[in-house]
């Protein structure tokens, strides 16, 4: 498998190959799909918007630490 | 003449000069890994950040309220979630930057001056407040 799948730039894991993107829209499908869940459960705009928020917050750790952990350059064969 | 060309060549022969050393690849390496894992302490740090700011608000302004009676809410409410982002997450980033910041220290042979802490201090930051947030989930 080659390494690395995504690069930094800043606070954000930009994708640097095929396997890279297709993380990156599993992690927006699923905002997605969350914002949808949560919109349909709850009361106002501010109540999606918070719940959504912190589902998003959740998301990029869960994305942020899986991009760090392939984005480690493959170690030297001896 | 073969000798004396291969004093010649004896002559132009200098001595092997290594441009980059191995300790400096190290040391480069590690500092950028030290900002990657700082990034990604980041992420994880903003979730309780973000629930300590979303119960400060509740507890301004709803009267007979403050920010730890609604952590103890929280703890009691939302068991798991209360354990995984305000105690083993800041524990985990806590001991990781450290070892990270003692790495970067020993690579750079212990130094003892403000330029070691320009390097670290966003390491220092994460321990600092992922620190804080510990002691306010301890109350």
């Amino acid at each position: 498998m080659k390494f690395p799948w995504f690069k930094r730039i800043g606070i954000f894991f930009i994708p640097a190959t095929i396997a890279g993107w297709l993380i990156l829209i599993s992690a927006i499908a699923f905002a997605v799909y969350s914002f949808i869940d949560i919109d349909s459960r709850s009361h106002s705009a501010s109540d999606t918007l918070m719940n959504f928020a912190f589902m998003c917050l959740i998301i990029g750790a869960v994305y942020s630490l899986i991009a760090y952990v392939t984005s480690r350059v493959n170690p030297p064969t001896p | 003449m073969e000798k004396l060309n291969f004093e010649k060549k004896l002559k132009e022969m200098g001595k092997p000069e290594i441009t980059q050393l191995k300790h400096e690849d190290l040391l480069s390496d590690s500092i950028i890994n030290a900002r990657d894992k700082s990034v990604v302490s980041w992420w994880w740090l903003s979730v309780p950040i973000f629930i300590i700011l979303m119960l400060l608000m509740k507890s301004t302004f709803m009267p007979g309220t403050n920010l730890f009676s609604e952590m103890h809410e929280l703890k009691s409410n939302q068991k798991l979630i209360s354990i995984i982002f305000f105690l083993i997450s800041p524990v985990i980033l806590i001991v990781i930057n450290t070892l990270t910041i003692r790495k970067i220290h020993f690579l750079s042979g212990s130094p003892k001056s403000f330029t070691f802490i320009g390097v670290v201090w966003f390491n220092l930051l994460t321990i600092v407040v992922s620190a804080f947030i510990l002691i306010i989930y301890s109350f």
